[in-house]
């Protein structure tokens, strides 16, 4: 655990000019089984320390990799110049960011650490499963992993603390081949918060999620191409959360509407149908906890929610400090940093559109021809909203009943029309927490959301 | 440097001590200065200390790897210490092999020394001729850097490399704007080795530029049609080579035997004028990797000769797993051999086609195929770009599209990485609204 040798460094803070102190440790724990080989066998341990300085409405930054309190001073310093050049050379004159109270969060549990044969272990035994079970695979890859983040944040004004933030996961990837020699794959991440050891204590707990990926896979091998088109399509809790995610959060990051974003002139619009509520929630959603909940950002905001999409009228963007001073709104602890060397972006926690009334089975009746789509394997959005998924498991609909899975397809649709064709949202939401947000610098997210009933345009044959 | 050095050779020592038979390590140390530009504006200058040890070893044929940032020896020898248990933990897999031969080499690539006030200097420079000619252009985002450093590899077999390297990057997002109109964005990245002209003046930043500021109006296709597209480098990129990297001809679907060209070494796998190679010393080439992350020497190779499967890109452990060579490099800095006409003319000869700027698509299946979002591209009809067009998806299968080239223009396209020209297939699942 960091011990703390910021604080007193206060003393040294730039008058006037607002500054973040940080200290940080990023933990990876990996390991990685290909048909039985063990490819990866790897233990990272990155830390060092970093100061940002704000002055004339421009930011200087500097990092080292050493936790020392000597090199707390030289990046504090390295800043301050580094600012100071800025404002010199292409400073504009705005003034300090509004104050906020002090405030010291109280520290989390701390992280325990697991020896590397934990994750061998385990990897191992689903993979022994696996093979016992299912000799007819191609191939199979197993990732038992953990990363965390431990960030100690000292502040001029807002809030400091000491976070820490693990996750941990099983990826399972299973090939199977089709009659005529095609490889078919598909993919299941399983785990959430936490470290590896509490959530996966004992490794038979997975062999019914195996098998249900099997199931998935062996109904995939017989799967047809999507008929290229616009279509009626229940998006499933995955797919709406990255939709949440990819389609409309990034348009409301803040630095992206100033990048000029779609969601600029959108702001106190429809932007989707009434049924569609969307909020980027800091640690609680539902009354539940989050995900990857998130209590304090990087900028020393304390996290509190970001409601996005209020029954279908755009309300608000994701902030940092300097954004919400910008357009006059308040910050909500999304500005995040991913190493010790990287400075505050505006990210999002865990975003998701709220559950209506629906019951799936339902929202599957109502479609004569159509898709439902379960499962994405990646995804991007533009700043004019239009974004793509891939779709790695789905079916069709006919006549209200689930018909033949679906191979490997995109989906693609402009984010605030698309969400005008949402008319019917399920009761229950599901996330997922598994994957990396990209923006200059990775990030760990939450998303999630209900299944929605809407229109979008498939790729195919 | 004598540091480091020393360095390395007390953490090759430790693993011996601690009993490993094969140990190596990368000790390396960098700097980095960047400016970032957000919403049109300077935002940030940032400047960044780092350390990294990488510490890979073998004990009883079970591999385990460490990484660390910290260069102080307590912090090393746990950290070789960690990775002792975490082979202990594994499995022995008699495939793991690394370089043997006995070199010792220094190289120092590129630019290693930043002239802080000269980046800022073009930056500025960039950002304001852009705005001059091209008014329509709003900067969401660029950041440009100076990357330098030195990196110390050993092994217990006796190699022995340093490298000093340095480069200029320029990376811009942007999109145009008139009105409440707007572009998708599009990313236009350039490596240099010096500053000595405007950067908008390299490589292809400023016809990519003016074609983005034509797509202010686009159309939306109506239906779906089959067709020729042309794929300009960085969609050439994403679509093709990253397939063929990642699903044909890499070390994971080698072995996992999911590669559907896993029997195809030497036979015909796309149209004869087809050469692909990966070309770390390519003059183009600002700073090559000089070895391999098991710590071979680097070379060229080609992948594809003629149309030809010439080589897998296999790491020494993948060909051991497979019964197959080594490749020459890791992969990096691709190159596709120039056509004889230009895009002009290539455009001229198609009736219906497209000419696709970017790509935003699903992973493209083992089998090669793909589909996703025409992004930034244009209509083609009657030999002539006539429309930009939005809401528009491509869909195909790589291996056919290989076999399905109508044209490889002269131009090519250097971003200091790699030289890219651009390709036009028949056969692309085409459709709109």
């Amino acid at each position: 655990m960091l011990q703390d040798i910021l604080t007193d460094k206060k003393a040294l803070f730039a008058d006037g000019a607002h500054t973040e102190l940080r200290g940080q440790n990023n933990r990876t724990r990996r390991a990685v089984l290909l048909n039985g080989a063990l490819m990866g066998n790897v233990r990272s341990d990155v830390s060092g320390v970093s100061a940002r300085v704000y002055e004339g409405g421009v930011y200087g930054f500097s990092s080292m990799a050493e936790y020392t309190g000597e090199a707390a001073e030289m990046v504090l310093k390295a800043a301050t110049e580094n600012a100071a050049f800025m404002n010199k050379h292409a400073g504009i004159g705005k003034p300090a960011l509004p104050k906020m109270a002090l405030k010291q969060m109280p520290t989390q549990e701390d992280i325990k650490d697991a020896e590397q044969k934990l994750y061998v272990d385990f990897a191992r035994e689903a993979d022994a499963y696996i093979t016992k079970k299912y000799p007819n695979l191609v191939s199979r890859t197993i990732v038992a992993m953990e990363d965390s983040m431990e960030k100690l944040i000292v502040t001029s004004d807002g809030a400091s603390g000491h976070i820490l933030a693990p996750r941990s996961y099983m990826y399972v990837v299973l090939t199977a081949q089709t009659d005529a020699g095609t490889p078919v794959e598909l993919f299941q991440a399983f785990g959430g918060s936490g470290v590896f050891g509490d959530n996966f204590a004992d490794p038979t707990k997975l062999h019914v999620e195996i098998d249900d990926l099997y199931e998935k896979l062996m109904q995939k091998r017989e799967g047809v191409y999507a008929d290229a088109g616009e279509k009626t399509v229940i998006l499933d809790g995955m797919m709406s959360g990255m939709l949440s995610h990819e389609a409309v959060g990034h348009t409301v990051e803040a630095d992206l509407v100033l990048g000029g974003s779609v969601a600029g002139p959108c702001l106190n619009k429809r932007v989707a149908s009434d049924l569609v509520t969307l909020t980027d929630f800091a640690h609680t959603a539902f009354g539940e906890k989050c995900p990857l909940p998130v209590y304090i950002d990087d900028e020393g905001t304390e996290a509190t929610d970001s409601p996005l999409i209020v029954n279908g009228i755009l309300t608000g963007y994701m902030n940092s400090r300097e954004s919400a001073q910008h357009f006059g709104m308040t910050p909500q602890g999304n500005a995040r940093a991913w190493l010790f060397q990287d400075e505050p972006l505006i990210r999002m926690r865990n975003t998701s559109i709220h559950p209506g009334k629906d019951k799936l089975e339902d929202m599957i009746a109502s479609v004569d021809d159509g898709y439902y789509l379960i499962q994405s394997n990646n995804g991007q959005a533009d700043t004019t909203g239009e974004f793509m998924f891939g779709v790695t498991m789905g079916y069709e609909i006919k006549n209200g009943k689930l018909g033949k899975a679906l191979l490997d397809t995109t989906i693609s649709g402009v984010a605030f029309e698309m969400l005008k064709t949402v008319d019917m949202v399920s009761d229950k939401v599901v996330w997922v927490s598994s994957g990396m947000c990209g923006k200059k610098q990775p990030m760990p997210v939450g998303m999630g959301g209900p299944a929605l009933r809407c229109k979008v345009k498939i790729g195919g044959r | 440097m004598d540091r480091m050095k020393e360095l390395a050779r007390e953490i090759l020592a430790e693993a011996k001590a601690k009993g490993a038979e094969y140990a190596q390590c990368s000790v390396s140390e960098g700097e980095k200065k960047e400016f970032n530009v957000d919403g049109g504006r300077f935002s940030l200058m940032r400047s960044l200390f780092n350390r990294n040890v990488t510490i890979t070893l073998l004990k009883d044929q079970k591999k385990g790897t460490v990484a660390i940032n910290k260069f102080d020896i307590e912090t090393v020898k746990n950290a070789v210490s960690d990775a002792i248990a975490a082979a202990e933990s594994g499995q022995p897999d008699e495939a793991w092999e690394y370089a043997k031969e006995p070199v010792e080499k220094e190289y120092t690539d590129g630019a290693p020394e930043c002239d802080t006030d000269k980046l800022f200097m073009r930056t500025k420079e960039l950002l304001e001729s852009i705005k001059e000619k091209h008014p329509t252009i709003l900067m969401e985002q660029m950041i440009t850097e100076h990357n330098s450093g030195t990196e110390v590899f050993m092994n217990t077999n006796g190699v022995n490399y340093v490298t000093n390297y340095g480069a200029y990057t320029f990376s811009l997002m942007y999109s145009a704007h008139e009105g409440e109109k707007s572009t998708s964005f599009y990313g236009s990245d350039i490596t240099l080795k010096t500053l000595d002209k405007p950067v908008l003046e390299c490589g292809k930043i400023d016809w990519e530029i003016s074609m983005v500021e034509k797509q202010l109006d686009p159309i939306s296709l109506e239906g779906k049609f089959n067709g020729p597209v042309i794929l300009a480098p960085m969609a050439l990129y994403e679509i093709v080579l990253g397939t063929i990297m990642g699903n044909f001809v890499g070390d994971a679907c080698m072995i996992d035997g999911t590669s559907i060209w896993k029997d195809k070494l030497g036979e015909q796998v796309a149209d004869p004028r087809f050469n692909m190679s990966s070309e770390p010393y390519n003059d183009d080439v600002v700073v090559p990797n000089r070895h391999t992350a098991e710590g071979y020497e680097t070379e060229n190779f080609d992948l594809i000769k003629d149309g030809k499967l010439n080589s897998f890109c296999l790491s020494q452990y993948a060909a051991n797993k497979t019964g197959n060579k080594r490749a020459g490099n890791g992969g990096r800095n691709m190159h596709v051999a120039a056509g004889e006409k230009t895009l002009e003319e290539i455009i001229s000869g198609i009736d219906k086609g497209l000419l696709v700027m970017r790509f935003s698509g699903g992973q493209p299946a083992a089998s090669g195929e793909f589909s996703g979002v025409a992004k930034n591209s244009f209509l083609i009809e009657n030999g002539k770009i006539t429309a930009a067009i939005s809401e528009t998806m491509i869909s195909g299968n790589v291996p056919d599209m290989l076999v399905n080239i109508r044209d490889i223009s002269k131009d090519i396209a250097n971003d200091g990485n790699n030289s890219l020209p651009f390709i036009a297939f028949d056969g692309i699942t085409i459709s709109g609204k």
